[in-house]
């Protein structure tokens, strides 16, 4: 294991306070230590930034839907070969990028940029399998994902029965079942509607089914399951009716619904739709709104799920939103509905800068980050492929860095719904270099209760990366000089050397032994797969102390 | 040493319904019963003895003598073709790719000579589908278009449709509407037997006949042809159309892999219409399309070949990254171009189509593959047996409908085969 000093660079540490002070980062046994001796390897980071690795909260990168949509874009593949790497240590595989790469040039890329930890954010149980063998062929990244139980027949049942307390020792169960990191809801009520055949829209207080059940109800329960379990991260929310003008207040209405709890909400720039009064097909931004809500409550997050102009690739366990997509943009569309458990959909996707609802939709996620009060709960995300790539991560730190380059780029882009936006009313605001840090690696390590990353005391994660700082800070950002993932310098002079395997980040709480009594009734009468072969068994990594 | 055990929730990979309740009775080292399997899957499992060999030019070698001589044969190469066949896991296939991709070579799977035409008409025009047990759970209405799954995915009809109650089916087989669509003139083209309701079609109008009940579904008709035409396939989509818009899960299904021993032709065409309609369907109801595939894990080769190179199917390493090739780049194009000079099989010799199996073995070859040694290469090529993922090796499969299934080895076999390919991978390193 590499003992490494990286020497007189300007550290952005936020979490420890630190904000551009030069002094040395010292690292022995995959770990930030105070010193190493003298005649350690030295890296000359003098007039460089040095940061903890990058954390993306929110990233779709290894999972079967991720793999549904690499198999429908082989054009998307064809633009975007990638040779293999040249390595001195590691697996070096060649592959193919685009907006939905393979898995090991997505392990590349995300290192290749100083991100070290990824999450997928939506995996079902039924494929929890097929995302750890993705993760496993995915190098560098420690990863991890959510699991997504807002549309779960089990839990559904539970919570039309009355049986709360049942539902949480479920979550706990799968949870650990699956090998996953955190609770995930999308769309709560509304995919199973839309399996059902339900079309109109899904409310809070809309019933699944039964009065009992409404997206409200799930809501509640899966907030407080994750919370009561003590989970590293909140629930993870995705609410109803994405991408649908107005929806702006079923958001609010579903913040206020878990007000006083821990609770994430996630991509938050595609449920900030305002309609203009008085006119039909009208859409606004509903931003301040929304993040007017979160600077007020401590208790709340968001990653903002920015969009950026050009190719895209939506999937969704959202089924109804990307059947909503096919039909409106008449290009090719999957759908894959997932038994007792959630659903599935594809639709390639570009916003132009000439789009009226593509430049609403920039605006808004600039708006949110522009307004953000607090960059510890409003971090950084693009719902990569969804609103664009990862490798799009250093033109949004331009944008929001750089209030020159932002306005010009506001000029081109089509004014139709922009009229009252408060960027288009002139926002000042300009990240610094510190904000950025919060924004990227220290909030949403935070977030995820990773005690050991996004920070550099002393006893974290060895996951550093060096930049050389620009004029542009899009090119800063692109090509970081040095990262080190867990100790192994990873990319030199530029260059990816290095290519270890990541870890597994997953929790295994503590759960009833009834409640696989019961569950093993359920799989007998619904399911496909035998209870005794549904969970992905002991994976190679510890799971997380909770 | 004789074994006994009992082992339940044994996965079966006979076909690709790929059922995980199998309990398998092992007796003196020996399958004795593989109880709730099928037809299918009492041959897939047999007893359980396979050979144990490894054999290069005609005799026996150890594995290790054999690994090397593979190695030289393919650093040797030019223009060498990685072939993924039947009866690996996941694990092997990401080794088999690993190894294509350090060769430069070209890559293809079973997949491409069975069921590339639901490959591409997947990625011309995406798809509606859902997992067996939404069908299970769902599906009031079940057509049999073409396909009577008694035939080659013999449980489908008990474990998934239509048989077994469902959540929002509780009355199980009494609660759905079978449709069998028959084709005449296609091979093995009728539908089940028990069907509520059956229609005749002559395989010369089942694109027309699709095509027209998605242009009833969509509504959009205006024309006098939807309710006036006597032409078959009008008339049949007007029987049809209205039963599946009626439904509240409506599924379609039909065999993707094409029967190639009854003489069946690809017909890409067929394929598209096929999920042109699931996807129509879905304005006026909810639907899908379940496209039945055939067993070893062979769909699980087009997901390991998607997530690690971008493609399915059919793809050159050649330039040093993949390139997609589905039409002239399967095996069976490159071969019969006599543009292979080595070719590694990883898989089941058996499972290659048969033509296929002729044209490859006139190829200087390796395999690595449960009874290679019994195959038309042991007399030529070098061949190592492996033990038969799921059977003699633990490790992950794919059913059907991409389902992931964990595999319970239930005797012990020869040499795992995902560590001999990467030894090949090593041994080939030029």
């Amino acid at each position: 294991m590499t003992i490494l000093r990286i020497a007189g660079g300007a550290v952005y540490d936020p979490a420890n306070g630190i904000d551009g002070e030069v002094r040395d980062v010292c690292i022995a046994d995959g770990r930030v230590v105070d010193d190493v001796p003298p005649g350690a390897k030295t890296i000359d980071a003098r007039g460089m930034a040095v940061m903890p690795g990058g954390v993306d909260i929110h990233a779709h990168v290894a999972s079967s839907s991720v793999n549904v949509a690499r198999r429908l874009l082989p054009e998307d593949h064809d633009r975007d070969p990638v040779h293999a790497p040249s390595l001195d240590e590691g697996v070096a595989r060649s592959g193919t990028g685009g907006t939905v790469p393979t898995s090991f040039s997505t392990g590349y890329r995300y290192a290749g940029l100083g991100y070290t930890t990824v999450f997928d954010a939506a995996v079902a149980p039924l494929h929890a399998r097929a995302s750890h063998a993705e993760f496993d062929d995915t190098p560098i990244v420690d990863g991890g994902f959510f699991l997504l139980l807002g549309n779960d027949e089990y839990l559904i049942r539970q919570i039309d029965a009355g049986e709360r307390e049942r539902a949480r020792e479920y979550a706990a169960w799968m949870l650990g079942a699956a090998g996953a990191y955190a609770i995930k809801i999308v769309n709560p009520g509304g995919i199973e509607r839309w399996k059902r055949g339900d079309r109109d829209r899904t409310e809070l207080d809309t019933p699944i089914g039964s009065s009992r059940v409404t997206p409200r109800a799930i809501l509640e329960t899966l907030v407080d399951t994750a919370n009561a379990l003590r989970l590293p991260h909140a629930a993870h929310i995705h609410c109803n009716n994405l991408g649908i003008p107005g929806n702006v207040a079923t958001t609010l209405e579903s913040m206020r619904a878990t007000s006083g709890r821990r609770a994430h909400f996630t991509h938050l720039q595609f449920h900030s739709y305002a309609t203009q009064s008085g006119k039909t097909g009208g859409w606004r931004s509903g931003a301040r709104e929304l993040i007017e809500y979160i600077n007020a409550h401590q208790e709340t997050s968001c990653d903002v799920g920015q969009v950026l102009f050009g190719p895209a690739t939506t999937l969704t366990a959202d089924g109804p939103v990307e059947y909503m997509l096919y039909k409106s943009t008449g290009r090719k569309w999957v759908n894959v509905d997932i038994e007792l458990e959630t659903g599935c959909g594809v639709v390639p996707y570009t916003y132009e800068e000439k789009s009226a609802v593509s430049a609403l939709q920039w605006v808004i996620g600039l708006e949110l980050f522009l307004l953000s009060a607090d960059p510890w709960r409003a971090v950084l995300s693009t719902d990569h492929p969804n609103g664009g790539s990862f490798a799009a991560y250093p033109e949004l730190i331009r944008l929001l860095m750089d209030r020159t380059y932002r306005d010009d780029q506001l000029k081109r882009v089509n004014q139709k719904f922009l009229a009252g936006s408060a960027l288009a009313d002139g926002l000042s605001r300009q990240y610094t270099l510190n904000e950025i840090a919060i924004v990227t690696r220290a909030g949403p390590a935070r977030l995820l209760g990773l005690r050991g990353k996004g920070h550099l005391g002393v006893g974290a994660d060895a996951d550093v990366t060096v930049y050389l700082p620009d004029s542009d800070p899009s090119r800063m950002f692109a090509t970081p000089r040095y990262v080190v993932k867990g100790g192994t310098l990873v990319v030199e002079e530029g260059q990816l050397r290095r290519a270890p395997a990541g870890r597994r980040l997953h929790v295994r709480p503590a759960c009833d032994a009834s409640v696989e009594r019961d569950l093993r009734r359920y799989f007998d009468q619904y399911a496909t797969v035998s209870f005794d072969n549904y969970p992905v068994g002991v994976l190679a990594d510890a799971p997380q102390p909770l | 040493m004789s074994i006994n055990r009992d082992v339940a929730h044994v996965t079966c990979l006979g076909c690709g319904c790929s059922c995980d309740d199998i309990h398998v009775i092992v007796r003196s080292s020996r399958i004795a019963e593989a109880a709730h399997a099928c037809a299918i899957g009492v041959e897939w499992f047999g007893d359980g003895v396979v050979p144990q060999r490894s054999i290069h030019a005609g005799r026996d070698v150890s594995v290790e003598a054999a690994v090397h001589a593979a190695g030289e044969l393919l650093s040797r190469a030019n223009r060498p073709l990685v072939y993924l066949a039947s009866d690996i896991s996941w694990e092997t296939q990401r080794e088999a790719v690993a190894l294509a991709d350090a060769l430069r070579a070209r890559l293809d799977s079973v997949t491409s000579a069975t069921a590339r035409e639901s490959i591409l008409a997947a990625q011309e025009c995406g798809r509606a589908s859902a997992t067996l047990g939404e069908i299970r759970n769902r599906a009031d209405v079940v057509v049999f278009w073409g396909v009577d799954p008694a035939l080659r995915y013999p449980r489908y009809w008990s474990r998934y449709a239509p048989e077994p109650a469902g959540m929002h089916l509780p009355g199980g087989r009494r609660s759905r509407t079978v449709i069998a669509v028959d084709i005449d003139g296609a091979p093995n083209g009728r539908g089940p037997e028990d069907a509520d309701r059956r229609v005749r079609l002559t395989a010369a109008d089942e694109v027309a006949t699709l095509t027209a009940m998605a242009a009833i579904a969509s509504g959009r008709v205006t024309d006098g042809r939807a309710s006036t035409s006597q032409a078959p396939p009008w008339q049949l989509a007007r029987e049809l159309a209205p039963i599946l818009v009626a439904a509240r899960y409506a599924v379609i299904v039909a065999d993707a892999e094409r029967d190639d021993a009854a003489g069946a032709r690809p017909d890409p065409a067929r394929a598209s219409a096929l999920v042109m309609l699931a996807q129509t369907l879905n304005g006026p109801t909810r639907a899908a399309l379940s496209t039945l595939r055939g067993g070893g894990n062979r769909s699980g080769a087009d997901a390991v070949l998607t997530w690690q190179t971008g493609y399915p199917i059919a793809l050159d390493f050649g330039r040093g990254y993949p390139r997609y090739q589905p039409h002239d780049g399967t095996a069976g194009a490159c071969l019969s171009r006599g543009d292979v000079d080595a070719l590694a099989i990883v898989g089941a010799p058996a499972s290659v189509t048969p033509d296929l199996r002729a044209t490859m073995s006139g190829v200087a070859s390796v395999v690595i593959g449960p009874r290679a040694s019994e195959s038309v290469f042991a007399e030529r090529g070098i061949v190592i047996d492996t033990g038969v993922a799921g059977i003699h090796e633990d490790g992950t499969a794919v059913r059907m409908d991409d389902v992931a299934l964990g595999l319970r080895g239930v005797l012990s076999g020869p040499r795992a085969a995902a560590p001999l390919v990467r030894a090949l991978r090593e041994a080939s390193a030029r």
